[in-house]
């Protein structure tokens, strides 16, 4: 089976500074992928890219066989990307639900579908009892959440987290794991960036490290962690030279 | 939940219906002409704030040249009419539709531009025209257009004995444009627009096509302001640059929206109903004294308003619950 989505020697520059130098990854169906990476590594970079955001300088990106490089980020979205932003961006004048129903919109123009639609995702991710509240009274755990309901309910294919895991509580941060799993169970592809290892490395299939912008290594969770490489990345030289 | 939404949705239905029926049985109370001509211009207001709204207050593009909209109404229906003959019915459609591609063609450039430069860009368009239209000769440059009267009938919508006939249509347009902004506002496009408003990158990234969601709203709030116009070139019969697309008129179509209530179904209306017959108030009582007292007043009022109530006046009526108990928030405030 060919994979969900697939970058092809991406490289972004910006100006003067390369974000991204040659980035090839692949996301097979139903995996849960974690992007690690220390801070600078061109994770969000590389996230904004598949995401639509902006179009690489150069390589392609290939999105369910076909690519979609040069699409705006409302045509991938159409297409079954997904995604949060790291910096929560609520529709903060609209309630919680409506939040929810402008992405449901993207599969039905019937509102009634819509709305249906939109309860169901809350309560899914558990935000249920908050449909009427305004966004912008939410706490900033209800607010990632509202941010993965937002792209749920465009109904992904590949679902793409920026990390929602991140400053929360311990609670709330297993509380989070627990609703990516249930996300991957659901059939949809999850593409995570994140940079707290340890909540991470339980939860993803596998792990692509970025260092520098490159691709440092990738593998199974429990190996990336052990790997010198990725300490040093991490820690610096002195830290990998027991490992 | 979907009851008490679709609840609210058809109460403000029924508001609507039971005051368009107040609204039309007034004049049977009311002979004063000059009262009437106030209750035409309020209403005539309220139906172009609440045009503008869709633009500015749901899709959140703050237009400042909203009069070059409504001039062009006027416009087309005064020369379809002098030159050609064309009736004044023909002549607001085709002004609409003219004024809806114009916006879309000038949106093309300018919903590219960011913030107050956008603003900026409105303003300057408008004036642009409004000088067009001052050199322009076959319009009738700088002296105007004079609408010749005929007898007073509905097919060419000319009444020089009456102002009721003015009233109703009024009465129509506001209603008209109160029901577009109520059906559109729970349909994608009232959606779309929202989003837009608040995150456009966030819309962007939930499949919004955010630049043509712009193009829409501008083409159907330049569309029903348009009508406003014509119907205004008919009501006073005669018009010129100044009278129809001074930059006064874009401002008088902003502020009832924003004291009203900016982005909200209401809001328009509710402004209207307090700014217009203040202003013809303030200017009747004491603007006789030709020192602009009465703009004073008018212009404290207005500050007083905003200051008391800066997300508009609907907010009074706000049915919002308080926000549910959030524990997290009790616990930070105790």
């Amino acid at each position: 089976m060919t994979a969900l989505l697939e970058t092809r020697n991406i490289t972004q520059r910006f100006s003067g500074l390369t974000a991204n130098s040659d980035v090839s990854i692949s996301v097979g169906r139903g995996e849960i992928v974690g992007l690690i990476g220390p801070n600078g590594a061109g994770k969000s970079t590389l996230f904004n890219l598949i995401a639509g955001a902006f179009k690489p300088t150069e390589g392609s990106i290939i999105f369910n066989g076909e690519d979609v490089t040069a699409l705006p980020a409302a045509e991938r979205c159409q297409r079954g990307i997904g995604r949060t932003f790291q910096v929560v961006k609520s529709f903060e004048s609209m309630t919680v639900i409506e939040n929810v129903i402008v992405g449901a919109l993207v599969r039905t123009t019937v509102m009634r579908e819509a709305r249906r639609k939109a309860q169901e995702v809350l309560d899914f991710c558990g935000l249920g009892g908050r449909a009427d509240v305004l966004a912008s009274d939410l706490v900033p755990s209800e607010k990632r959440r509202l941010e993965v309901a937002r792209a749920l309910a465009t109904e992904p294919k590949l679902l793409l987290l920026d990390e929602v895991l991140t400053g929360l509580t311990p609670v709330e941060s297993q509380k989070g794991v627990e609703l990516v799993r249930r996300v991957r169970d659901t059939g949809i592809t999850v593409l995570m960036v994140e940079h707290v290892m340890e909540i991470v490395m339980p939860l993803v299939d596998r792990a692509i490290v970025l260092d520098l912008g490159k691709v440092l290594i990738e593998g199974k969770p429990t190996d990336v962690v052990r790997d010198p490489k990725v300490i040093s990345a991490y820690l610096g030289d002195r830290h990998a030279v027991g490992a | 939940m979907d009851k008490a939404f679709i609840q609210r949705r058809r109460r403000d239905l029924v508001v609507a219906a039971c005051l368009a029926a107040i609204a039309a049985a007034v004049p049977m109370f009311v002979k004063d002409v000059y009262v009437q001509n106030i209750m035409v211009l309020t209403l005539l207001y309220g139906a172009l704030s609440q045009s503008w709204n869709i633009l500015s207050g749901y899709c959140g593009q703050i237009s400042l040249g909203h009069a070059l909209y409504f001039g062009l109404g006027a416009y087309t229906t005064a020369i379809l009419f002098t030159k050609f003959g064309v009736l004044p019915w023909f002549g607001m459609l085709s002004g609409g539709v003219l004024s809806a591609i114009i916006a879309m063609a000038l949106g093309y450039p300018c919903f590219r531009l960011g913030g107050h430069y956008f603003v900026i860009a409105t303003i300057v368009i408008a004036e642009i025209t409004l000088l067009l239209f001052h050199n322009w000769d076959w319009a009738g440059a700088a002296l105007g257009i004079d609408i010749p009267v005929r007898r007073d009938s509905w097919v060419t919508f000319q009444f020089t004995r009456s102002k009721l006939p003015y009233f109703y249509f009024a009465l129509g347009l506001a209603c008209v444009a109160w029901f577009v902004t109520w059906w559109l506002e729970d349909s994608k496009w009232g959606y779309w627009w929202r989003a837009v408003k608040d995150n456009p990158v966030a819309a962007e990234s939930l499949g919004v096509d955010v630049f043509n969601s712009k193009m829409g709203a501008a083409a159907v709030s330049a569309f029903l302001v348009a009508i406003g116009g014509s119907f205004y070139a008919q009501f006073v019969s005669y018009i010129d640059p100044e009278s129809v697309m001074g930059f006064q008129f874009s401002l008088l179509m902003a502020l009832p929206a924003v004291l009203g209530g900016i982005g909200t179904l209401w809001g328009p209306l509710l402004g209207a109903v307090i700014l217009i017959p203040l202003t013809e108030l303030t200017r009747s009582f004491i603007g006789g004294s030709g020192r602009g007292i009465d703009l004073i007043v008018y212009g404290g009022l207005i500050i007083a308003i905003s200051l008391a109530r800066p997300q508009g006046l609907v907010s009074l009526f706000s049915r919002k619950p308080k926000p549910a108990a959030n524990p997290v928030r009790e616990a930070v405030a105790s």
